[in-house]
């Protein structure tokens, strides 16, 4: 009979694996810093051509700069009208470059709208912006439009101080408005061209009180930090491919066919070596910018794979009276999970998805489009609690029978009890850290000192936690695989698969002789023989 | 960095600085951005005269052989010198002088001391070689204006030397830039900003951005405050101010000890303040005969106050404001002017 290698190692190896294991997760909380965000201050250029529809390029400095005004004070005085004065923005500063390793350049929009008694900010205004967006390549060719778009952002400010005439100049505070991102940066300079076109009868920019200035937050992944992830990405899907092709041709050395949980966790395995595979080193060649989508697709499919995993690994120990071992008695469970991963789906591609063609598009801008983005976010939600119900559910009712039938297994020893209770504890810490991870980066949004290294927790969280479940998915499928070690005392002599798939060739004549029928685990037996009773 | 570095050295040059004012600017003004430290070298500077002086645009004489810095009246030798190392620099400078004294001018419109200045080289006058409370206070809030106003020149991308640049090699910059962004360094004014209080005032703004923009991942990054927010902060330490003087080891000590001792972050000054009341060319304090007071108000801008019991003379005058305002465009609004009549009150 042959177990798991979970039932047949020693663990004097469990232990050995498993600091091996800790030390790859620590070194990949140890990467440094995510992102970058960098500030810009609009620069008012004078549109001095009457037609506005010319499509010139205003440049805020350097050579062909255009012709600036500090304040709308001096516009005013020079009888400059709203419409002529273009804000421009050039992305990066003087003397940078931007570089594809950022991946992806996401700007924020914050207005600096001071504080006037006759000029207030109205109820519910909206600020129409009428935004051009144009690269090049070096500092002397022509600028090449990239994306031109009318966009209408919700100005949500309050005045924290008393509305009296002593306070005026003073600033709104304003929440930051979501202006635009690009999901690959192809480009070395960007150039931002921002109008607010004024238009009394059609009420367009109208009530949105004294704008003193724009002021745009442009955040990037840093090029570090790319190249490390794509090196973490490029040494872990080799790992995770090996383990798999190994742990699939020891199922298929056995003569029965393969169970449900074996299948889920090869499943498991496709999924993490579909998120793993380093398809980002293309974004450095091309410019491709469904890259951040297509991210977002690999990520949501391991996240499903990995809830529907659980629910299943619980429900397959579930040693009650039931024949199982089939996927459609899951459905009830996995359903949840499927739906609303689905939900965020839709909502990724209605944000995401038409950013690709509008990179000026949010979701948040109109009102209709929050409250369907909420709807998503609440109904996703939803499915969370319903899942976390039912596992929860399950995972006690595991070990419920577990303690309640353990003097009716006499086959499995207390070890082997143990050995399942401590996958359980690791797959609920691995839970509780991606929790409690996430938790602290939301709180402590800076560094945490650690002597005279700081370790930037939000980094730590992102690359940790990828690791992390990499780790998790190795450990489930090295310690479910089945073991050798009965093969060896039956088929003697023959050659027997090893540790890796990279000798795989010495495996051609393996026996196939095994004649007993294999269950994957001692207990997965227990219950499959109880239920058959 | 480098603007600090040769401010030290400028200072090593010149030991001259025996006088108190010197002494309560290096400590008391720790929390003075390194620019401040900059400009006061000497007892006797005057580089507020940035502020006043119109100073045209830097690249106009970039080329011309005589530049700038020799032109402007009220620098030292030394910053004449750091004048000319950073002279796109000095534009902004001004501005923020400008700024600082405009903030000034506002938190004490309403006390005897207005922070009003007197003409285009000395600036303040007299009255700020007293290393007094209004002496810290000017210099602390010209140099928050200046953080400022650097801070913003280096976000329009205005200044060459900004960026996450450390001047000492900026060859290495685009890698550095590639590599590790540039955090906080980007914006060379937070610079100065880190070890300035005005750095408390700034607020932390964080954007969510990972799966489905969920907040699996987020950016977080600091918004300087509304510079009216600095001016009052700067006015309550300016409150609490504490009294220094110099040791018998040649080291300065609060005078009061009951008090708590002053921290980094506040003011402290050596000199107690001169009468404001009276004009005293000795001083250089202005008085405060002709202000304007309030008749009804008991505190400091009450008439009984602010002229020093001297009495106040009373007439009508008109009173223009802004009314029946038409909105033309965002920031642009044509408003009639309505006149009325009203009392006030003039100090004798």
């Amino acid at each position: 009979m042959a177990g798991a290698i979970i039932e047949n190692m020693s663990t004097k190896k469990l232990v050995i694996v498993g600091v091996i294991l800790l030390f790859f997760q620590a070194f990949s909380f140890m990467v440094g810093g995510p992102t970058t965000a960098v500030h810009y201050l609009a620069t008012k250029c004078v549109d001095a051509a009457k037609n506005h529809q010319s499509t010139k390029w205003f440049m805020p400095w350097g050579p062909n700069q255009c012709e600036k005004i500090r304040t709308f004070d001096e516009a005013m005085a020079k009888k400059i009208e709203a419409n002529n004065i273009v804000f421009a923005v050039h992305i990066p500063l003087p003397n940078m470059e931007m570089s594809p390793w950022f991946q992806f350049m996401l700007v924020i929009l914050q207005f600096d709208i001071a504080f006037k008694m006759h000029n207030q900010i109205e109820d519910g205004a909206l600020a129409t912006v009428d935004v051009g967006l144009a690269y090049r390549d070096d500092m002397l060719s022509e600028w090449t439009e990239m994306a031109h778009s009318l966009e209408q952002r919700k100005l949500n400010c309050n005045f924290t101080t008393t509305k009296t005439y002593e306070n005026e100049g003073r600033y709104y505070e304003c929440e930051l408005l979501p202006f635009m991102e690009v999901g690959s940066v192809a480009h070395k300079y960007y150039l931002l061209n921002i109008r607010l076109p004024v238009h009394e009868r059609k009420k367009i920019n109208v009530g949105i009180g004294e704008i003193k200035d724009i002021r745009l937050v442009c955040i990037h992944q840093n090029g570090g930090f790319t190249q490390v992830w794509f090196a973490m990405k490029t040494f872990l899907t080799p790992s995770i491919l090996i383990i798999m092709i190994w742990y699939w041709r020891r199922i298929t050395l056995m003569t029965r066919p393969p169970v449900l949980l074996e299948k889920v966790i090869f499943a498991l395995g496709i999924s993490m070596t579909f998120i793993n595979i380093p398809v980002e080193w293309f974004s450095v060649g091309f410019d491709w910018t469904w890259m951040l989508l297509f991210g977002d697709i690999r990520q949501g499919i391991f996240y499903s794979m990995l809830l529907s995993f659980w629910i299943i690994f619980c429900g397959e120990h579930l040693m009650d009276q039931m024949e199982r071992n089939r996927f459609s008695v899951y459905w009830k469970q996995v359903g949840p999970i499927v739906f609303g991963s689905f939900c965020l789906f839709i909502f990724d591609m209605c944000e995401r998805g038409v950013q690709l063609t509008n990179p000026f598009y949010s979701i948040w801008a109109s009102d209709v489009g929050t409250e369907l983005a909420m709807a998503f976010i609440i109904v996703a939600g939803i499915c969370a609690c319903l899942y976390f119900l039912f596992l929860c559910f399950m995972v006690f009712q595991v070990f419920r029978n577990i303690s309640g039938k353990r003097s009716s297994l006499p086959a499995m020893s207390k070890g082997l009890i143990f050995r399942f209770k401590f996958l359980m504890l690791v797959t609920l810490f691995c839970a509780a850290m991606t929790v409690i991870f996430f938790i602290i980066s939301q709180v402590n949004e800076g560094h945490w000192r650690w002597g005279d290294h700081t370790v930037q927790v939000n980094s730590a969280f992102f690359t940790g936690i990828y690791g992390m479940w990499n780790l998790y998915v190795f450990a489930i499928m090295f310690l479910y695989a089945p073991s050798h070690k009965r093969y060896g005392d039956q088929s003697s002599g023959q050659c027997i698969i090893s540790d890796t798939g990279a000798n795989s060739g010495e495996d051609i004549q393996l026996t196939t002789t095994i004649t007993h029928v294999d269950g994957p685990t001692e207990l997965y037996k227990m219950t499959g023989k109880e239920a058959q009773e | 960095m480098d603007v600090c570095r040769s401010t030290s050295t400028t200072r090593g040059r010149r030991p001259s600085a025996g006088s108190h004012q010197y002494l309560t600017l290096t400590v008391a003004l720790l929390l003075l951005a390194c620019s401040s430290q900059l400009l006061l070298v000497d007892a006797t500077n005057n580089w507020w005269s940035l502020a006043l002086t119109p100073i045209q645009r830097p690249e106009m004489y970039i080329i011309g052989a005589q530049p700038l810095c020799s032109q402007l009246s009220g620098l030292s030798q030394g910053q004449r010198k750091l004048c000319q190392l950073y002279q796109d620099h000095m534009t902004y400078i001004g501005d923020g002088a400008k700024t600082g004294i405009k903030e000034c001018q506002y938190q004490f419109r309403q006390r005897r001391w207005n922070c009003s200045t007197v003409d285009n080289t000395s600036v303040f006058g007299r009255v700020l070689q007293i290393g007094s409370r209004e002496t810290a206070f000017t210099y602390a809030v010209s140099a928050a204006g200046v953080v400022n106003a650097v801070s913003r020149a280096c976000r329009e991308g205005e200044l060459s030397t900004c960026g996450c640049s450390r001047a000492a090699r900026p060859r290495e910059l685009p890698r550095d830039w590639l590599w590790g962004g540039c955090g906080d360094n980007v914006n060379y004014g937070y610079r100065f900003a880190r070890e300035f209080a005005v750095y408390n005032l700034a607020n932390v703004a964080c954007k969510c951005h990972g799966v489905s923009g969920s907040c699996s991942l987020k950016t977080c990054w600091l918004q300087l405050a509304d510079f009216r927010r600095v001016g009052e902060f700067l006015k309550e330490k300016y409150d609490s101010a504490a009294a220094m003087r110099v040791g018998r080891k040649g080291k300065l000590e609060q005078v009061d000890k009951r008090f708590n001792a002053p921290t980094p972050e506040d003011l402290v000054y050596m000199d107690p303040s001169p009468d404001y009341c009276l004009g005293n060319a000795t001083t250089g304090s202005l008085g405060t005969v002709g202000r304007l007071c309030n008749k009804t108000s008991e505190g400091v801008d009450g008439c009984e106050l602010m002229c020093c019991g001297r009495g106040y003379d009373q007439f009508k005058t008109h009173k223009h404001e802004r009314c029946h305002c038409k909105f033309h465009w965002c920031c642009y609004v044509k408003c009639k002017r309505c006149t009325t009549l009203v009392d006030q009150f003039v100090c004798k």
